[in-house]
């Protein structure tokens, strides 16, 4: 350390320097520079070690030099279990080896798991191979919610006339009426997204929660062209979904075009996502009722994020509006950057004709993208906090830009077979 | 360093060409090496300080909370653990190679192995894994790794092919299965033009610009050829480029306003076009008479960069010194 004490310290140093004091007991759980994992970090470290929902002087990001030993210590405190953690971890890829698993990400699906083990049993005893049996099978065979289950349930004459009234109904029923008031009484998110990349206000938050202000911002998606402009759908104004039967993960349509079956159908395919999912009679009735809410979403917090997420990338491709650090202006300085990047990884600089619209239609690919994660973490009751907003704002764009290259490099592959 | 601010926090001389710049993207500032100046430290556009602190400290030591506080100058110290910054340093130089290594049969740069190179740059992602900007980039990479069929004649090769392994079983990532080499030869230098069958009346050669053409679609140093050919009472304008090591989209030539396919493949595996023209191509000034390689939806044929010669000429040579190189990537060190 330089002699002159600072104020503040990176989060991420102190954490590296608490870590690497753990030594070779957590090298499961860091990667090959002695760092912690991504997730290691995400699922164990923040969640349950340092809590800076409780403990806010551990937030990332710059850490007060007074709390900085509180940090180390803390992290030095949990050695043993984090070394147990990381025994377990090790027990359990080599049970999931031995039977041949090979569905999700392993650190996803058992490293809150090895903490739980850790913390009951310490390091693994004789029986740990029983043990670690015990939890794959609960892990992978999940008697929860499966896709199987989900068509045999809509496929069930004796459920399909009713899931069909049900829809009818849900559909039928008087919308809220849209609110009068000319736009600009709209409750406005412009200073809530001012600064939450940065400084979220919470208060804001609530109050735009409060007002409604995610269901009003939908009220004109049942004008014709409205949802359509928002990449939402196909059709000239979203229709009564249908129930559905099949889905295929390659080819679903635009969210307010897919069927009942098909906006369930992701979600139960991934082993880390379909944890904590309701059963699926509950499931599909939920996935009724929400199909004919605004938004076609059942929490006011969605679908305020999509409203949020509208108004910031709104000027991805235009003149910007947001002010400087604005969540506008800092996806349209990760949009811009992406020009540059694709120059540098020699990217093509005229799109292929079958990319070309998604690259135009970036925004609709954004809200799109926004709709699936929003849909998603209200199946698994992950509601979005004001905190959380501006990390899903930006990593949608990401992924969208992301799945972009990758689409593009794909392309560029199969004119070379050609 | 110099540290000026605009919209973003630059440290350094951001490397100015786009075939020089070894870049890493990391969360909240992408850093960059300029592969021609061999430095250890990096250049930095920082877009987000307060995620970018989370990890600077790793690149620039203590000189990093100036960089973030406001300095105008900085100076990073020579002494520290700079095993992290080394490594993005590798991972940066597997992206910088993986768009720019100039696989050319006339400049003797052997082709990278793809295999090696994609399973080398996902054990480097996942080494800096804890700085970049994108969450899932092990598993994105993983997703191009074709298993390395082991033992190979190369220590290194297979301890890679070891730790790949261990990465895809971390991240519950299927590897396709190794496949059988399909690294076609190269083609023969000698073939191109020829003008069997008629008279040449005029002839030249130009550079392939490589921003106009996918990576290794063309031989990163010989020329593109063209001929104006007078046969049985027509003219026509005959082109030819010498592939490089990877099968590429179609590609095309301008010339002056003459737009030719390279379709066709001659017995030298020159790839090669036609298109008849009219007489008045042969009055075009010389400063006209310019053939332009492309690959359409890929590029629109553009000016050439004035610089780009000694530039890529540079770029050549720093590459033929990357072959066994004991500093080099294992991708770069076994090109062959």
């Amino acid at each position: 350390m330089s002699t002159v004490r600072a104020a503040t310290l990176p989060r991420g140093a102190l954490v590296a320097r608490a870590w690497a004091g753990l030594g070779a007991a957590v090298a499961p759980l860091s990667n090959a520079a002695g760092r912690p994992l991504t997730r290691t970090v995400k699922l164990i470290l923040d969640p349950l070690v340092l809590r800076p929902v409780l403990n806010p002087e551990f937030a990332s990001g710059a850490v007060a030099a007074e709390h900085a030993d509180a940090l180390t210590s803390r992290i030095a405190d949990a050695g043993p279990v984090l070394a147990a953690t990381a025994s377990w971890f090790t027990v359990l890829k080599k049970e999931r080896r031995r039977r041949w698993i090979t569905d999700g990400n392993p650190q996803d699906l058992y490293f809150q798991r090895c903490f739980e083990l850790a913390t009951g049993h310490g390091e693994p005893g004789p029986d740990a191979a029983d043990v670690a049996a015990a939890v794959l099978e609960e892990v992978h065979g999940r008697a929860g919610p499966t896709v199987a289950a989900l068509r045999d349930f809509v496929t069930d004459p004796a459920n399909a006339a009713e899931l069909t009234r049900l829809l009818d109904t849900a559909w039928d029923a008087p919308r809220p009426p849209a609110p009068a008031l000319p736009a600009p009484a709209l409750p406005a998110t412009a200073p809530f997204l001012a600064t939450c990349a940065v400084t979220p206000d919470r208060a804001l938050f609530a109050a735009l929660v409060a007002g409604s202000a995610g269901s009003a911002g939908a009220a004109d998606l049942d004008r014709p062209g409205v949802a359509l402009a928002h990449g939402l759908t196909s059709r000239d104004r979203p229709v009564r979904p249908e129930l559905g039967r099949g889905a295929s993960k390659a080819n679903l349509p635009r969210p307010f075009d897919r069927s009942i079956v098909e906006r369930l159908f992701a979600p139960l395919t991934n082993a880390f996502q379909r944890e904590g999912l309701a059963d699926v009679p509950t499931l599909v009735r939920r996935e009724i009722t929400r199909s004919a809410g605004p938004w076609q979403l059942a929490d006011e917090e969605s679908r305020l994020v999509v409203v949020l997420g509208r108004d910031a990338s709104a000027d991805l491709a235009g003149p910007p509006v947001g002010g400087p650090g604005s969540a506008a202006a800092r996806l349209r300085s990760r949009w811009e950057r992406e020009a540059y990047v694709h120059r540098v990884l020699r990217m093509p600089s005229a799109a292929p004709p079958e990319v070309r619209a998604d690259v135009r239609g970036v925004r609709e690919a954004y809200l799109r993208r926004l709709w699936v994660r929003l849909h998603g973490r209200e199946l698994r009751h992950d509601t979005v906090t004001s905190d959380q907003v501006w990390d899903v704002l930006d990593g949608v764009l990401r992924s969208v830009i992301l799945d972009q290259r990758d689409r593009l490099r794909s392309v560029l592959e199969r004119e070379a077979v050609a | 360093m110099k540290v000026t601010r605009a919209s973003d926090v630059v440290v350094g001389d951001w490397p100015t060409s786009p075939e020089v710049v070894a870049l890493i993207e990391g969360a909240g500032a992408s850093l960059a090496w300029d592969v021609l100046a061999d430095t250890a430290v990096p250049a930095a556009r920082v877009h987000d300080p307060e995620r970018a602190a989370e990890w600077l400290w790793e690149v620039y030591g203590d000189a990093a909370e100036a960089v973030l506080g406001g300095a105008s100058e900085v100076e990073v110290p020579a002494d520290g653990d700079w095993r992290v910054r080394d490594a993005c340093r590798r991972a940066a130089q597997l992206e910088w190679a993986r768009a720019w290594w100039p696989a050319s049969v006339t400049a003797g740069v052997p082709a990278l192995d793809p295999v090696v190179l994609h399973v080398e740059r996902a054990v480097a992602l996942s080494t800096v894994e804890h700085l970049l900007d994108d969450p899932d980039a092990v598993e994105r990479a993983l997703a191009s790794v074709v298993s390395l069929a082991v033992p190979t004649s190369d220590p290194e090769l297979d301890a890679l092919a070891g730790r790949i392994a261990a990465l895809a079983e971390d991240y519950g990532v299927e590897l396709r299965p190794a496949e059988a080499p399909t690294r076609s030869g190269f083609a023969l230098a000698a073939g191109g033009v020829d003008a069997a069958g008629g008279v040449t009346a005029l002839s030249g050669a130009s550079t392939v610009d490589w921003t106009l053409v996918p990576h290794g679609v063309v031989d990163a140093s010989a020329p593109a050829r063209w001929a104006v050919v007078r046969r049985q009472g027509r003219t026509v304008l005959e082109v030819s480029v010498v592939p490089g090591p990877t099968p590429g989209p179609r590609l095309a030539a301008r010339f002056g306003d003459v737009e030719v396919a390279l379709d066709g493949v001659d017995a030298a595996g020159w790839l090669i076009g036609s298109s008849p023209v009219s007489a008045a191509v042969l009055l075009l000034p010389p400063d006209r008479r310019v053939l332009t390689v492309y690959a359409p939806g890929f590029a629109e044929p553009a000016a050439p960069d004035p610089d780009a010669g000694p530039r890529r000429a540079a770029i050549i040579s720093y590459a033929r010194s990357r072959i066994g190189s004991p500093t080099a990537t294992t991708t770069e060190r076994t090109a062959r």
